[in-house]
């Protein structure tokens, strides 16, 4: 009988949950951080790292000149590539980053600057 | 396993720029099969996703100086026939391999001391006329 009477008694007693989580020694309350474990926020990638991949993607392909490659090349005027390599670059920089570039935004990458602007502005970039 | 492959419909581009564009969305969408290609065909230690990008795009530039639209939409429908094929597994490895990865400078072995005598004519004959 005084298992059921606490059953009963704790099924109507709201018991503050006050948990502290200690992250590197300092205290956070539950709704001060509320996805302090996760580690989503830093994959964002830095401009720097953007720039170099991207740069390698461009140096790695078999028709480009890697000396000619600069953050600020246009693919088809300066690389001397046609528009299907510039496809192809697209798909190229889309394995690199694991992004997934709808037709309409891919058409519109033609130069390395956009490229670097898209990935860069992309949260999914990887 | 009958797997349509988005099938673009009008058989009639109304100009270059339609056809144009079409060429483009069909590779684009053979490129973006390559991953299920290679994993059904087992390709991984052949060739890479981009080696195989690459010899697509050069046997699209093969076509790449006509200028009919219908020309062109005959040849984009026989290319959207080839993917949806390869895509369904109607096409084994040696197929895949030998049309796509090795392509068409590999399978001419013989061209040593057989044909030296032959003339420059007969060369090109046996080369074929796929330029």
């Amino acid at each position: 009988m005084a298992s059921a009477l606490r059953a009963a008694i704790l099924g109507h007693i709201r018991v503050p949950v006050s948990q502290t989580l200690t992250l590197n020694g300092s205290k956070l309350s539950l709704f001060g951080a509320v996805r302090s474990m996760s580690s989503h926020g830093d994959d964002h990638l830095t401009k720097e790292e953007v720039i170099d991949r991207v740069l390698d993607v461009v140096k790695s392909f078999p028709k480009v000149d890697p000396s000619k490659v600069s953050p600020d090349v246009h693919f088809q005027k300066d690389l001397g590539l046609d528009s299907l390599d510039n496809v192809e670059i697209v798909f190229a920089l889309e394995e690199e980053f694991k992004l997934e570039i709808p037709d309409k935004e891919a058409d519109k990458i033609d130069s390395c600057p956009l490229a670097i602007e898209y990935i860069y502005k992309h949260p999914m970039a990887g | 396993m009958a797997f349509v492959r988005s099938v673009k419909v009008a058989p009639n581009s109304a100009s270059l720029e339609e056809a144009r564009s079409r060429v483009f969305d069909f590779f684009r969408s053979a490129c973006r099969a390559i991953p299920t290609i290679m994993d059904m065909y087992n390709l991984q230690d052949v060739v890479s996703p981009s080696e195989l990008r690459s010899s697509i795009a050069s046997q699209i530039r093969h076509n790449s100086h006509i200028t009919n639209p219908k020309v062109i939409d005959m040849l984009l429908f026989k290319g959207m026939e080839e993917l949806g094929n390869i895509v369904e597994h109607a096409k084994q490895r040696h197929h895949i391999i030998g049309q796509y990865v090795v392509g068409r400078g590999g399978l001419v072995q013989d061209l040593g001391t057989k044909d030296q005598g032959s003339s420059n004519f007969l060369k090109n004959f046996y080369g074929g006329n796929y330029f």
